[in-house]
């Protein structure tokens, strides 16, 4: 067990640089995506014309002028159509086409549920189409949020715009209280994760200790879960047993990706949270677009329209996603899955991100309520 | 060994991937949701000063919709939620200072008292109008130049200057001109020379809506 250990520690050392040079890198871009929302600096006043979702451009570069020009382009061409289908049905195509081509452009700028979506995928996540089922259904969620508001209050209750903005204000507030929900339980899920690891880790007289409790999590792991669904530990380490073909090749274990994997490592719950907490707070172009809509008696096309904009914002969101479970998937696996001092990175790695979750919810949450008042 | 500094290579590449894209997906922030077309009025005072900024904001339809939905139907109803939703708007506008902001020799001069003579109009498109006045706290000169902008620094509402006869001066003294920069829309020279402005600005905000923004410079002799 000694040899091998000693032989790869020059390697070791150097991927250790790299993973926590990767971690740096990832929590840098995490944190610009928050700090472009201000979630660092104080909360700024409550645009008066906002539809009650505190969405701002915040800061931007003139690299990205050009999506920002398509953004106003793209307001512009929205309107435009939702008023050819009055005279023109075959508009609608048109609109459906702007409508996803906004969503597409419009979650390539920042959003808290983004960030959400990323970190939640960085901290827990590391199935690749579960990873984008997750920001699919949260895109339609947040189309669905919009047609609800919308046709609630002012298809049904004809409210006002004011009336119109507590509400989706509320739902917002709710939707950063969901967040950081999300964030508590990434943290005790991480952090019981990280604490056992550290634990096995200050047992210098038993080297395979660490070895031992990755064959322990990801092959008896599936019994002990049912067995004792109380043990909290074993819920901390639940999903990293995920991805068994990485340390099952050590092992000499192979584990099909079969459905049983993904009721044994996964948390309906933690990806049922994330959908709510990243879905729940619904765009303003949506919003827009369906008050235009309705104004212009044709609610059906509003609502044909929020539903193309969920589309284009899966799209993006779903690609953000994949990407980040795939960075961390390649550095699970070119992190030596048997040396101690990874996994206790890669531990340490998914806490931060789990408190990164955390901070972005009591943040936004502390923020709106503040600003709401 | 070659082999696993390979594969730290290509594994450090995806993470610096998907830094990457937080960081621009960061970057790319400004999206513009409300579109305004703004007329104002430069207002002197007796004594020569400039005492207040008239403004009259003309929204986009997918705002105006929005903004009146619900309100009326019966035409006396409708002008009280009107007036009741020019309050409403002047009142948070306060905290924004009003998006209005001005120069005097390159100082801020943006104190503002609350507005007064505030309404809301709509044409027969029902495109929503929004008219009030702006009292300077302190009156002031224009010095060798006053600049005005208005403008939304974190960019959620898109104000432009009309193209006919945007700001325009009342009771101004002899002598007084008053011109509209315009910029260039986003060209890549603008661009540029905006990244440059941007660069050695000493506010640490580079904000999309200060450079995106018509000036009115009014200069007295």
């Amino acid at each position: 067990m000694k040899d091998p250990l000693l032989r790869r520690s020059s390697t070791v050392s150097l991927r250790h640089l790299l993973l926590f040079a990767g971690a740096l890198v990832a929590a840098v871009g995490l944190i610009s995506i928050a700090s472009a929302h201000d979630l660092f600096a104080q909360t700024p006043a409550r645009n008066p014309f906002n539809v009650g979702i505190s969405e701002g451009g915040g800061r931007a570069t003139g690299i990205m002028g050009w999506i920002m020009a398509q953004q106003v382009a793209f307001e512009r061409l929205l309107s435009g159509s939702v008023r050819a289908i009055k005279t023109d049905t075959s508009a609608l195509w048109t609109l459906l086409g702007i409508s996803f081509t906004y969503g597409v452009f419009h979650a390539a700028g920042p959003g808290h549920g983004k960030a959400v979506v990323a970190s939640y995928m960085l901290a827990n996540e590391r199935a690749l189409r579960r990873g984008i089922a997750i920001s699919f259904f949260a895109a339609v969620l947040q189309g669905l949020v919009a047609i609800a508001i919308v046709g609630i209050l002012a298809l049904i209750l004809n409210a006002t715009s004011q009336q119109m903005r507590q509400t989706a204000n509320f739902v917002e507030l709710a939707s950063y209280a969901g967040i950081a929900v999300l964030g508590l339980w990434l943290v005790w899920r991480k952090g019981s994760a990280l604490f056992s690891v550290l634990g096995a880790k200050a047992k210098p007289s038993e080297p395979s200790a660490v070895a031992h409790m990755h064959d322990h999590h990801h092959h008896d792991h599936a019994h002990h879960h049912h067995d004792h669904a109380a043990h909290e530990h074993a819920h901390g380490h639940a999903p990293h047993g995920h991805p068994d073909h990485v340390h099952d090749e050590h092992c000499g274990h192979f584990h099909a990706p079969d459905p049983k994997t993904l009721g044994d490592n996964f948390s309906w719950g933690g990806a049922l949270l994330t959908v709510l907490a990243a879905g729940s707070r619904p765009c303003s172009g949506a919003i827009l677009v369906l008050v235009f809509a309705l104004a212009q008696g044709i609610f059906t096309a509003g609502i044909a329209a929020a539903f193309a904009m969920s589309l284009g914002t899966a799209l993006t969101t779903g690609a953000l996603a994949a990407v980040a479970v795939l960075a961390k998937n390649l550095a699970m696996r070119f992190a030596n899955p048997e040396s101690s001092r990874a996994i206790v990175l890669a531990r340490l790695f998914e806490f931060g991100a789990a408190c990164l979750v955390l901070l972005i919810g009591i943040t936004l949450f502390f923020g709106g309520a503040l600003g709401q008042g | 060994m070659r082999l696993s500094s390979l594969l730290c290579r290509l594994w450090m590449t995806g993470f610096l991937a998907a830094g990457t894209l937080f960081g621009l997906a960061g970057s790319a922030s400004a999206h513009p949701h409300v579109f305004v077309v703004v007329k104002s009025v430069v207002v002197f005072g007796q004594d020569g000063k400039i005492a207040a900024i008239r403004h009259s904001w003309t929204f986009d339809d997918m705002y105006s919709a929005f903004a009146t939905q619900g309100l009326g139907p019966d035409p006396a109803k409708l002008a009280s939620d009107l007036q009741q939703l020019a309050k409403v708007n002047v009142e948070q506008l306060e905290e924004a200072s009003f998006f209005t902001f001005l120069r005097v020799g390159g100082r801020k001069q943006s104190d503002f008292s609350p507005a007064t003579d505030y309404s809301i109009s709509l044409d027969k498109d029902k495109i929503v109008t929004l008219s009030f006045t702006v009292p300077l706290k302190n009156p002031t000169t224009t010095g060798r130049a006053l600049i005005l902008q208005v403008t939304d620094p974190t960019y959620f509402v898109a104000f432009d200057f009309d193209k006919d006869r945007a700001v325009t001066m009342e009771n101004a003294p002899a002598g007084c001109s008053l011109s509209i920069n315009q910029p260039q829309g986003l060209s890549a020279a603008d661009q540029k020379r905006l990244e440059e402005v941007a660069g050695t600005n000493d506010s640490p905000g580079q904000d999309f809506g200060f450079k995106l923004a018509s000036r009115a410079i009014v200069a007295c002799p």
